[in-house]
């Protein structure tokens, strides 16, 4: 049940889905890999939107270099932990949801514990190594993932259903170079949203999602466009055609 | 016979995008791609490996449909094709 408070924060939202809707992202449990560019923005409107349970992991120190585009933290969080920096931000916008802020990286050993019994997880990370860990453990525990990833003014997010649609690996086999990437806030913010949009349409079950497509933003030109995806038979991640069986790598 | 190229992210950065090339008979879509690439050093090396194949990463796709790594080389290019070479970007 939604208190008081609850329905007269969220009245705005509840007219789109409905108290239903309402109490379905508040019984909802959500696991976001990174507090950076993306995750910042990312835990910040789902708080607002009234998911009742956000864990957000992430394992840095906040710099002053990080502050142009990582909005839940400020100048005067400079040398915290940006798990500590951003439990804090996330409890002040909406005090009526539980966060579960993890200072750790996030690894093989650790990733299936981090996302526990989550409803899904918002990749928000910065390398390939990580994204294609969280793909597995999305597989592993059948839930899904939700994908996006930046670089300047460009950008590009997906919806994976685990068993349904193709998945990271399928769309990815390979990651591209590491690099220190250039980049705006804007950029992540924007990508940020097409995935937090995503997380909210997947727990209200309304719209369509990015599923089996690629959006691909490109901000230079303020176009958006789509790549069509679909499974790879062969792929070592989440069909047989690979070595291993579905999630056999992590549980 | 003219088949359009289409680079996205750090590819449309370096070459541009929506290239208007013209196809000869029996050109391979790697042949093609590396072709108009080379207008750019920086361009090329980012999408071909020192042997001129594709980087491993680069997703290449024919009128929609992804085509591998592999078979680029001896896909043929048709006219009014559109081709999409597009690099996954990786920050967050």
């Amino acid at each position: 049940m939604l208190s008081v408070r609850e329905q007269e924060r969220y009245r705005r939202q509840v007219l789109l889905f409905g108290e239903e809707g309402q109490e379905r992202l508040k019984n909802a449990r959500i696991f976001i890999a990174g507090a950076g560019g993306l995750g910042c923005p990312i835990a910040l409107y789902l708080a607002v939107a009234g998911i009742g349970t956000i864990t957000i992991a992430d394992k840095d120190v906040v710099e002053q270099t990080n502050l142009n585009r990582q909005i839940l933290h400020y100048d005067r969080d400079i040398g915290r932990k940006k798990t500590v920096s951003a439990e804090e931000k996330l409890r002040e916008a909406n005090p009526d949801i539980r966060v579960d802020a993890i200072d750790t990286t996030i690894d093989a050993g650790n990733v299936s514990r981090l996302v526990g019994r989550s409803d899904g997880i918002v990749d928000a990370m910065d390398n390939y190594s990580t994204r294609y860990m969280l793909n597995e453990t999305a597989i592993a525990k059948k839930i899904p993932l939700f994908h996006g990833a930046i670089r300047g003014l460009h950008g590009q997010a997906t919806t994976i259903i685990p068993g349904e649609t193709a998945c990271l690996a399928c769309i990815f086999p390979h990651a591209p170079p590491q690099e220190v990437f250039p980049v705006i806030g804007v950029t992540p913010g924007f990508i940020g949203m097409v995935q937090a949009t995503e997380v909210i349409k997947y727990l209200t079950g309304q719209g369509n999602l990015l599923t089996n497509r690629l959006l691909i933003w490109d901000g230079m030109e303020s176009r958006a466009e789509e790549l069509s995806v679909e499974r790879n038979p062969a792929c070592s991640a989440c069909c047989r055609g690979g070595k291993t069986t579905p999630g056999e790598k992590i549980r | 016979m003219t088949a359009t190229i289409r680079f996205f992210a750090r590819f449309r950065e370096l070459l541009g995008t929506d290239i208007q090339a013209p196809v000869e008979a029996g050109a391979t879509l790697t042949g093609l791609v590396r072709r108009i690439a080379k207008q750019n050093s920086e361009g090329y090396e980012a999408i071909f490996d020192e042997s001129g194949n594709f980087r491993e990463f680069v997703i290449i796709m024919k009128n929609g449909k992804r085509i591998e790594r592999g078979a680029a080389g001896i896909t043929l290019v048709s006219d009014n094709d559109e081709i999409a070479v597009f690099p996954p970007v990786a920050g967050g």
